[in-house]
């Protein structure tokens, strides 16, 4: 039977994956950011459909931020960011093609032949999720996040490491 | 019935807002004054720019109005009287806030203005300040509720209001609501005179009132946020709930106001070095100080 559950996890998953196609169907790099970031809000929406109250609303948040800010790296880095003069950007097409396809289908394999076991009938109330979301951060899945927040902040740096001008010897030298 | 209630009190408190604003900055107190400037937006023309990005100019003011409107949607103003009590209400608050950053982008870049884009851009450098000092305070209140419940928050504060329990994070977060309504003098974006209205600048007729409208219900609701984090929401003596909770929104609405007519905008350079060699450290300071409040006094 085919519930209200489903038909909005159905709704948002082709939302998710038209907004994944709209990225690289547009020249445009600000519109190529938001259409991921539209992408990724309709993943927050499906957890909150499946009653993962706070995932979908992280998701939503967190996403909006990051996708700003990456709209903003991909117009400083980028030659056209307003695909105005229709420039090429993508590269290696006939590798990507061949990684595209193989990720895709080893994804849905892995959905479709992993034993998920049972499916759960009742949900533990939101204000639950959250608690015992918070105590599996502190817990075992610690060493995990922070080792992901390291990882992210070392490539923050890198990334603006990289956007500015680097000052020739000699002029630092007088400088200092 | 609670949502169209709600709507309507929402409309009646951006409409003093508004009232509010123009007296604050002209100096004139008319009450019809509203009315004739949405009358004057809504008869004028609403020119689209030349080789604009249609869909973001568009979808820009629409989106600031709609984030603004699903932030107020966690505010209660008293224990009935809310839109959707949801257990993640505060991070909801976060998450619908994060969406004016989204608008402001789209408003910048779409009308393909010099100005314009400047202006959208701006308002990012200025996430990057205010965005820590809006989370960070909230984590302090959400640890004395033990709970993300916004309801719950204002119910913690019976005995003692966060403004007290917790100044620091007050004035931290009472700040960053100002950098994140665009007020004066963190007014980056639309910054009159240097940008000649930045985001707003390419803007008018119609969507002009959309944006306008928008940026009025985000300031109502970020006093609102204000007022239920740390000055005890609905609670006082005699005066039904929901009107204590209109009084101090109101109140907290004009000090945010004022506070820009007698200090000069803010250069996105100090507001981003302020805001991370102190504001930061201090919210830190707030959360760990809270934390240890918390223990002594359980």
């Amino acid at each position: 039977m085919i519930t209200a559950q489903a038909i909005f996890i159905g709704f948002f998953g082709v939302a998710a994956v038209w907004f994944g196609i709209v990225v690289f169907r547009t020249f445009s790099m600000v519109r190529s950011a938001i259409a991921l970031l539209f992408s990724q809000t309709a993943l927050g929406a499906m957890f909150l459909t499946m009653q993962a109250e706070f995932l979908g609303v992280l998701q939503i948040m967190m996403m909006a931020t990051e996708m700003s800010i990456m709209a903003f790296f991909m117009v400083m880095f980028m030659m056209d960011p307003g695909g105005m003069g229709k420039m090429e950007m993508t590269h290696q097409k006939h590798f990507s093609m061949i990684a595209g396809v193989v990720a895709f289908v080893g994804a849905v394999a892995i959905a479709v032949f992993i034993d998920w076991g049972p499916i759960a009938n009742t949900v533990a109330d939101s204000a639950e999720q959250t608690k015992a979301l918070g105590l599996e951060l502190l817990g075992r899945s610690m060493l995990i996040f922070e080792t992901a927040a390291v990882t992210i902040l070392t490539a923050m740096i890198a990334a603006i490491a990289v956007a500015i001008k680097p000052i020739p010897r000699e002029e630092a030298k007088d400088k200092a | 019935m609670t949502v169209i209630l709600m709507l309507l009190l929402l409309a009646v408190g951006v409409y003093l807002v508004a009232v509010l604003e123009a007296w604050i900055t002209n100096g004139r107190f008319r009450l019809a004054a509203p009315v004739y400037s949405a009358l004057s937006l809504l008869g004028r023309e609403s020119i689209i720019p030349r080789k604009s990005d249609l869909l973001f100019f568009e979808v820009g003011p629409v989106l600031l109005l709609i984030a603004a409107l699903l932030a107020a949607a966690v505010i209660p103003l008293s224990p009935d009287l809310i839109i959707t009590d949801l257990a993640t209400g505060a991070l909801f608050l976060n998450a619908a806030l994060a969406y004016i950053l989204v608008a402001l982008i789209m408003a910048g870049w779409g009308p393909n203005g010099a100005y314009a884009m400047i202006g959208g851009w701006r308002f990012l450098g200025q996430l990057v300040a205010y965005a820590m000092l809006i989370v960070m305070p909230i984590t302090a209140v959400a640890m004395r509720a033990e709970s993300l419940v916004t309801t719950d928050i204002v119910v913690s504060q019976a005995g003692l209001w966060n403004i007290i329990y917790q100044p620091l994070g007050f004035i931290l977060f009472f700040f960053a609501a100002m950098g994140l309504a665009f007020l004066p003098p963190f007014d980056l974006p639309v910054a009159e005179g240097e940008l000649a209205g930045g985001v707003e600048s390419e803007y008018s007729g119609v969507r002009l009132a959309i944006f306008r409208l928008g940026r009025m219900v985000l300031i109502i609701t970020l006093a609102a946020a204000t007022v239920t984090f740390y000055l005890g929401g609905w609670q006082g003596p005699i005066l039904p709930p929901w009107l204590w909770s209109a009084i101090k929104i109101m109140f907290v609405t004009a000090a945010m106001l004022l506070v820009g007519r007698f200090v000069p905008r803010i250069r996105e350079t100090h507001l981003l070095a302020w805001c991370w060699k102190f504001g930061i450290p201090l919210a830190l300071l707030n959360i760990f100080a809270v934390g240890i409040l918390l223990v002594m006094i359980p």
